[in-house]
């Protein structure tokens, strides 16, 4: 990639992944009433690299992704996103390197019903100081990256769901955010409507960006690179594509 | 079924050759069941012997061409056979039985038999080759025949259905071991 990096951020060599998870343990509350969500899971999210995250219920599939993209800190252990161990971020500096580093999409997608596709893409970049004609222009460009290049002036509750949670992805990747960090993105939606959102998750992998994916649809996380287990707030086991000799 | 009906199907679109059938065949199940030519041939005399198909006359011996090569054609018995075919549902019971259930019936019956073991390790397996199965969908154009893609996608779906029902026998069996350890 020939994009200039901001002056504040590491240059990240190709060779280090988006984001690298290192015996990360999260336990919830303390004494008796504590919840260890998470027992010592290491993962590596590389550029380029979609992931599936899998699991029953309380397997500590969402923690994994909040851990991940600095929503969250671990009790114990390492997160590195972009080179930068959050650990030793304050919390202005993880929120900055979070905003800068990391988009989100979720089942309940929340784009705001009174703005245009457009402003809603375009929000976290003004929020981040870049000036509206230029977050307008950036989000723009992302919307057509989506295929919503048409639908930018209209309002949320225009759209198709699958169309509004395209939306939700391109304002999760506005302004190169380099990890995508998607939690059940197709659950609200039909088979077509599905179909939609892993492809345009499998292509931003495919352009370059780290994709962490959590689902519960096994059709779904074959679009995946690496599928990863979880039980009982560990690796049960994983499978990547094209691992196996050709036949 | 049926290597049989599918070369009826075939043959019902007009004259063809052995080899034309086998090429064919696999096209339209996507490669994903190879014939090979012997298998080809012993079918089509089967289905000569029960007169489901002839041999076009092409003037040489036994309806052979000058290169030695035969032609069928579909019979008239042959086309009221495959009509039946396509109006009649598939049984379950008819499909081989499937050894992954045979499989797991067994590990947890026999003593000794770490049976999560054996789920997480089909469950591996089966998204593998779930996901190999996703990337062939991928990796078919638009212009691909419908047939083909179909395929696919029923492979597709039943290695989805086998990943669930892994999943659900890995809940039930924690079950027990939770209430009595």
């Amino acid at each position: 990639m020939t994009e200039t990096r901001p002056p504040d951020r590491l240059p990240a060599p190709d060779a280090e992944p988006v984001v690298r998870m290192t015996g990360v343990v999260r336990v919830h509350g303390e004494g008796t009433g504590a919840v260890h969500a998470l027992r010592g899971v290491s993962l590596d999210v590389p550029a380029g690299e979609l992931v599936a995250v899998m699991g029953p219920s309380g397997s500590g599939k969402s923690t994994l992704l909040n851990l991940a993209g600095g929503l969250d800190r671990p009790t114990e252990g390492s997160v590195v996103l972009e080179g930068r161990e959050l650990r030793d971020l304050s919390q202005r500096r993880l929120a900055e390197l979070r905003r800068r580093s990391a988009g989100y999409v979720f089942q309940d997608l929340n784009l705001i019903p009174s703005l245009t596709v457009a402003e809603n893409v375009a929000l976290p970049r003004e929020l981040d100081g870049v000036r509206t004609a230029k977050a307008r222009a950036e989000a723009t460009a992302v919307l057509e990256e989506v295929g919503l290049a048409d639908l930018g002036d209209r309002f949320p509750d225009d759209l198709s769901g699958g169309q509004r949670q395209r939306a939700a992805i391109a304002r999760a990747l506005v302004g190169r955010r380099r990890l995508l960090l998607a939690d059940e993105p197709t659950g609200a939606l039909d088979t077509r409507g599905g179909d939609e959102i892993i492809q345009v998750l499998r292509q931003r992998a495919d352009a370059g960006a780290a994709v962490l994916l959590v689902t519960h649809e096994p059709r779904y996380a074959a679009w995946a690179d690496r599928v990863v287990f979880l039980k009982d707030g560990q690796v049960a086991d994983s499978s990547a594509a094209g691992m196996e000799t050709a036949r | 079924m049926s290597v049989r009906h599918g070369l009826l199907a075939l043959l019902s679109r007009g004259l063809r050759y052995g080899y034309q059938l086998r090429a064919e065949f696999e096209a339209s199940t996507a490669t994903t069941w190879p014939l090979n030519i012997g298998q080809v041939y012993t079918t089509l005399s089967r289905l000569e012997r029960d007169g489901l198909v002839s041999r076009d006359d092409q003037g040489g011996q036994d309806g052979q061409d000058e290169q030695g090569r035969v032609r069928y054609a579909i019979t008239s018995e042959g086309r009221d056979e495959l009509d039946r075919w396509f109006a009649k549902p598939v049984s379950r019971a008819d499909r081989p039985r499937d050894e992954l259930v045979i499989k797991l019936a067994m590990a947890v019956t026999t003593p000794g038999v770490d049976v999560a073991a054996v789920i997480r390790a089909q469950r591996s397996a089966t998204m593998r080759s779930l996901q190999e199965l996703t990337r062939a969908l991928r990796t078919l154009d638009a212009s691909t025949e419908a047939a083909q893609r179909l395929v696919v996608d029923s492979m597709i779906f039943h290695a989805e259905a086998e990943q669930r029902w892994l999943d659900h026998c890995e809940a039930v069996l924690a079950r027990p071991s939770e209430e009595n350890p």
